[in-house]
């Protein structure tokens, strides 16, 4: 999983996207670990075209998908799907069109902060947006989550620390 | 991080205030004190320990399946 550099990928490449699930948690403060990278995009025509181009040097297969099964992460399977589970060089990303809790891109964007990884100012979903959006999903991994959100929230608020 | 906020900081894990979204965390059993250094850390501090973490936590996922 690279981070900072996927990141850096992104914005070059002028895609629209929220960092969100485990990789917020973690720009956010949290202790908790992540192996896979989720980001919410923008659905937008040039937005979809933007991220099929940037991802594509990074050679995107399907996670979990038979080897040889044909895939190709262009811009008319992201415009035909919603979300991805990716498997990729950069190691494995997930990209999603909605947050259940939150709704489509606007409304992520809305609930999300900026935040600078390695020189690149980029959107990170809030720690309210987290809470909202894993109370929603409601699988045990969810909610297993919450109490150190909720936690992290309160000393953010009380503290100023960001 | 200011000193005054590392103290605030401090004093909350420390000494969580009964009934708080804190106290409620450390019941639950988080590590509270871990917040101490996540918050020092830069946003991008925090993405490469996310990436190393991931790293570390992968070779020990395949050290285990080499094992069995």
């Amino acid at each position: 999983m690279k981070l900072e550099e996927t990141i850096r990928i992104l914005y070059d490449g002028g895609v629209e996207f929220v960092v969100i699930g485990g990789a917020a948690m973690g720009l956010q403060g949290s202790a908790h670990l992540t192996k896979d990278i989720d980001f919410c995009y923008a659905r937008t025509a040039k937005n979809v075209e933007r991220l099929a181009k940037a991802l594509e040097p990074f050679h995107p297969v399907l996670r979990g998908a038979p080897p040889g099964l044909p895939f190709r992460f262009d811009t008319k399977t992201i415009a035909n799907g919603l979300n991805f589970t990716l498997s990729t060089d950069l190691g494995d990303l997930d990209f999603l069109g909605e947050v259940s809790g939150l709704g489509s891109f606007q409304q992520v964007l809305a609930a999300s902060d900026v935040r600078n990884v390695g020189g690149v100012d980029c959107r990170v979903l809030s720690l309210e947006g987290l809470i909202k959006s894993k109370l929603a999903a409601g699988r045990p991994r969810d909610l297993y989550v919450l109490p150190e959100l909720r936690g992290l929230n309160e000393v953010k608020k009380k503290t100023g620390v960001d | 991080m200011t000193r005054d906020q590392e103290k605030a900081l401090l004093d909350l894990v420390t000494n969580p205030p009964p009934g708080s979204e804190l106290a409620k965390a450390k019941e639950f059993g988080v590590d509270l004190t871990l917040f101490i250094s996540t918050l020092r850390r830069s946003p991008t501090e925090r993405a490469r320990s996310l990436s190393e973490g991931a790293r570390i936590f992968q070779i020990a996922k395949q050290t285990h399946l080499s094992e069995k």
